[in-house]
């Protein structure tokens, strides 16, 4: 089915503040401009501290492809047959071994690179110990095969993500080496519009091509200041500055590339990342910056966190004003915590419904970017009262280019590694194995 | 009334005994960024007749440091490094070197702020950054790339590092003066010498054993530990004159500059990291119509300036720290707190009508160490175990239900978490928590002193146990009790010292580092704990004065 864009139906698809997208003939800019093929995006999201599972799984079960969303996936009706809820999958690198960390903690780093954590000195706010996550997270796989040409190779996002260890971070360039998200949309703006150059058909050209040669010769003295001082360094420093002087060189590539006949969108305005008033409006320029930044293809790979594991955060705009973690630990028998945390689940999939929403409307090929787009949504534990890490609350939607869509899976306990390297598969990189072996026996079954 | 059943299995039961509750235990030490073990648990002492310093790699500036060398540098106060990516943190610290490597966000950001300083420098500043009485001339261009340089390095430039900078002056004056200083300036600060602080080249010859670091090594060290900063250039100067070499010269030298306005900042730095303040933005307290935002930044002022004072006030110490009855107040805090209206806008000291007894009633630390709608006596009694005293707490079961019960109108609420102390499973830990937690009672969730709760008396007496402390341990009337023995604790003390150390050097404390740490802490105690001279302590230890050794390439 062919979709056109059009500003009608964005507006329409709006609620509270957001972002226009810019009118242009072509949102594509880039990826028309340089691939005959259609790109692929990939989205990680977090959000913590578990769910209800008495209003997280569908009801009304027939089979595996009719069902009735449950109350925490209200917001994603229109997408039922784009969904893919994963019963049953069990997060063994976070509840297995001896590994170090509370269950969040292991729950957190183990989610998205499917690794134990290592030693360290951060406490789970119940005395547990650990360090980082020891490998490379999915997103970030991702983005080192399909974001190489993109002038952003991947975006981190972060809502209230703002505990600055283990617990709030989600994306892993490497071992011990956590991404921080990007706090505010302005911030979110400036990274991907900040420096670009500007449309080949602007006045401004000139002008962009005397700054990039004059970069150009900033960042060559720069390269010669570190070869001048690698001489007199340990080795290990000497690896420090050589992964840092390979990002310069990569910046200043990416800075040439241009965004394309992409217009720049409104510059969002200034929020505060801590505010607990700002935080669904940040939730929503976040998601409505980075459709514009998938449209114009100036990124493929974005991570979408949702506060942090172990958070004391309330959502009075869903009426839900325990603080998350405390919250978390009533169970079901709990009628008002439990009504406070399924509300957050459900505003959670207003915002995947949000984003999808607006990917919907962008035409692209034969059909639209959100074709060409899959989420993942995950949680660092099960549920709150037990912090297992057993059927865990998992949820793939987007496009249907890989997997069946449409269904409600019942695995039996399979390890999520294998989902990781599934999800790998589906974004075109071709790896059979990921994270730790010990929980990885290759692609999960039963997705295509 | 709501009272929540606090449900305890019998597995969580079982887990209780493994808890090992009250065991004091340094934590092993971050992993090594590579992947590497790092640094084992603290073993046995060790020799340290001999100087034996703790590991001395590349830290990148914080946040903090960047925007201070480019206000000293060149002028610039507007902040340009607050848009970076936030640091990693460990132990709260930003400092630390291990959990920050570059990533793609902070290297667009250095070179977005590169650009963007530089163009300021030269648009509005030329004359004070790059003054040239000829308006503007080779020779001047290179007498700034050569004293600019300088100074952002820390150490005067080889031929290497000098030729290229030299280079682009002249092929960026081609568009002029200006240019060429701007471009010189962009290329400066997106340089290693500037974005990472070298502590350690490798000499021409061979190295074994400690290392004795060199006068500009020595200014470097000085300028971030006390200013945040890069040296000033008395601190140059010293170092090119060899006077600053031996650790007589380094302590007179932080002695002048503990003068410094800049020395403020970091312990300001220094502070709102210790005590993890960036949580009080955002936070949300039920009991007052003060729009949150202003109160939480009111508040983070407030302590700040409380802490700015005693450190810096004539003898400033650690006793006074837990002591002192001044709480700075603005208008809204004022009449928040009880306090006389102030005379000028802005932060005033004031003694409050209601018994204040230092840092640990402070109205913003006990606003932040509480819930939205009570107070925390769980989150209190485990900040004062693991930050003020260093020891570690462990961790409740999965299985309890940690919600705090709702506020109850005819409960105090000790009552209401009396459960964790009539119920064995919780007991055993949380007598440990809540007996200090229960100190605090009579500040309610804004730290406001209330005598009564619900219309019925406060009782804020408690217990301090197995602290491994036998002064520190035992029952206590009141608030004033607990908080007199903490502020002669010797374990107390040292903790803070063990924070200040993390900070400056930039790690959990290594093996390798039981020498400097008991220089520190040795050197606080035998100054009756006088905080200036912990500060300057830091710069007399083994890790400050030299580095390990090292091998060849």
């Amino acid at each position: 089915m062919s979709r056109t864009f059009s500003r009608r139906n964005l507006l329409r698809a709006a609620s509270g503040a957001a972002i226009a997208l810019p009118l242009l003939p072509s949102m594509r800019g880039r990826a028309s401009a340089q691939t005959a093929e259609t790109p692929k995006r990939f989205v990680t999201m977090y959000t913590p501290n578990g769910v209800i599972h008495e209003d997280w799984w569908p009801t009304n079960v027939k089979n595996e492809g009719e069902f009735d969303l449950s109350v925490s996936h209200a917001p994603l009706k229109a997408y039922q047959d784009r969904l893919l809820i994963l019963g049953g999958i069990e997060m063994k690198v976070a509840s297995t071994g001896t590994a170090p960390g509370g269950p969040h903690q292991r729950g957190i780093g183990g989610l998205f690179t499917n690794m134990t954590l290592g030693e360290g000195a951060f406490v789970d706010g119940c005395g547990r110990t650990a360090g980082w996550a020891t490998g490379i997270s999915v997103d970030q796989r991702i983005a080192n095969v399909i974001g190489a040409q993109s002038p952003v190779a991947s975006l981190q996002l972060g809502v209230r993500a703002t505990e600055n260890d283990v617990q709030g971070r989600i994306s892993y360039a490497g071992p011990g080496m956590p991404l921080p998200p990007l706090a505010t949309p302005l911030d979110v703006y400036t990274r991907v519009f900040g420096n670009f150059m500007p449309p080949s058909t602007t006045p401004d050209q000139d002008a962009a091509r005397a700054l990039l040669a004059q970069r150009k010769s900033v960042l060559d003295a720069v390269a010669s200041e570190f070869s001048a001082l690698e001489t007199r360094l340990s080795s290990q420093d000497k690896q420090t500055l050589d992964a840092h002087l390979t990002l310069v060189r990569d910046v200043e590539r990416r800075l040439s590339l241009g965004i394309g006949d992409c217009a720049k969108p409104d510059e969002p305005p200034t929020l505060d990342p801590v505010s607990e008033t700002d935080m669904p409006t940040i939730a929503n320029l976040h998601l409505d910056l980075l459709a514009i930044a998938f449209a114009c293809d100036l990124t493929r790979v974005a991570s979408f966190e949702i506060s942090t594991a172990l958070n004391r955060i309330r959502y009075p705009w869903v009426k839900s004003i325990g603080e998350g973690h405390a919250l978390s630990h009533a169970g079901v028998s709990d009628a008002d915590a439990r009504l406070q945390l399924t509300a957050r689940q459900t505003w959670h999939s207003s915002l995947i419904a949000r984003l999808f929403d607006r990917l919907a409307i962008i035409a692209e090929g034969d059909g639209s970017v959100l074709d060409s787009t899959l989420l993942f949504w995950g949680n660092e534990v099960s549920m709150g009262t037990t912090h297992s890490h057993d059927n865990m609350p998992f949820l793939l939607g987007g496009g249907t280019w890989a997997f069946k869509t449409g269904r409600y899976l019942q695995y039996k306990g399979d390890s999520h590694g294998n989902l990781l390297v599934s999800l790998l598969n589906a974004m075109g990189v071709p790896d059979t194995t990921f994270g730790n072996p010990e929980f990885c026996t290759g692609a999960l079954s039963g997705l295509a | 009334m709501s009272f929540r059943f606090w449900g305890i299995s019998v597995a969580s039961l079982l887990a209780l005994s493994a808890l090992g509750c009250g065991q004091s235990k340094a934590p092993p030490a971050m992993q090594n960024p590579s992947g590497g073990s790092g640094g084992m648990p603290m073993t046995g002492p060790q020799s340290c007749d001999a100087p034996s310093p703790g590991p001395a790699p590349l830290h990148p500036l914080t946040r903090f440091q960047y925007d201070n060398i480019v206000r000293d540098l060149l002028g610039d106060t507007s902040h340009p490094a607050q848009a970076f990516p936030p640091e990693n943190e460990v132990d709260g610290y930003r400092t630390n070197y291990n959990a920050n490597q570059a990533n793609p966000s902070l290297v667009e950001s250095y070179l977005t702020a590169a650009e963007a300083v530089a163009a300021s420098a030269v648009t509005d500043r030329l004359n004070d950054v790059a003054p040239c009485a000829d308006g503007g001339t080779t020779e001047c261009g290179h007498a700034f790339v050569s004293s600019f340089a300088t100074r952002a390095f820390r150490r005067p430039l080889t031929d290497a590092e000098l030729t290229p900078l030299t280079a682009l002056f002249d092929a960026g004056s081609m568009q002029g003066y200006a240019k060429g200083i701007e471009l010189v300036i962009q290329a400066v600060l997106q340089s290693p010498q500037f974005l990472y602080r070298v502590d350690s080249l490798r000499s021409p010859t061979t190295e074994s054993g400690a290392m004795v670091l060199g006068g500009y090594e020595l200014a470097g060290r000085l300028a971030f530990s006390l200013w945040g900063s890069v040296p000033d250039q008395a601190l140059l100067d010293s170092a090119a004159q060899g006077t600053l070499a031996t650790p007589a010269d380094v302590e007179r030298e932080a002695r002048r500059m503990l003068e410094d306005p800049r020395a403020h900042d970091i312990v300001r730095d220094f502070g709102e990291q210790w005590l993890n303040l960036s949580r009080l933005d955002g936070a949300v307290r039920s009991g007052t119509d003060v729009d949150a935002a202003k109160l939480d930044s009111a508040l983070r002022a407030s302590l700040t300036s409380f802490l700015d004072a005693t450190y810096f006030s004539k003898k400033g110490t650690f006793e006074q720290l837990f002591s002192d009855d001044k709480v700075w107040v603005d208008g809204t805090l004022a009449g928040l707190y009880g306090g006389s209206e102030p005379a000028a806008s802005g932060l005033e000291a004031q003694t409050l009508p209601d018994p204040r007894y230092g840092l640990l009633t402070q109205p913003a630390l006990l606003t932040l160490l509480s819930h939205a709608d009570q107070t925390a006596p769980v989150i209190r009694g485990v900040f004062v175990r693991e930050r003020i005293l260093c020891l570690q707490v462990a961790p409740p079961p999965p299985t309890v239900n940690a919600v705090p019960p709702d506020p109850d109108p005819n409960a105090t609420t000790r009552e209401r978490f009396r459960q964790h102390t009539e119920q064995e499973a919780c007991a055993g830990c949380h007598k440990l928590i809540d007996g200090i937690g229960f100190g605090f009672e009579r500040y309610d969730q804004l730290g406001r002193y209330r005598a009564t709760e619900n219309g019925l008396d406060v009782d804020e007496s408690g217990q301090i146990l197995a602290t491994g402390d036998a002064d520190l341990d035992g029952d206590f009337a009141n608030a004033a009790e607990m908080l007199d023995r903490i502020a002669k604790s010797p374990m107390a003390r040292d903790c803070l010292a063990t924070n200040w150390y993390r900070y400056t050097f930039g790690r959990q404390e290594m093996p390798e580092d039981t020498c400097s740490l008991a220089q520190v802490k040795d050197r606080f105690a035998k100054s009756g704990g006088d905080l200036k001279e912990l500060i300057v302590g830091l710069t007399q230890t083994d890790s400050f004065l030299y580095r390990p050794a090292m091998e060849a390439p």
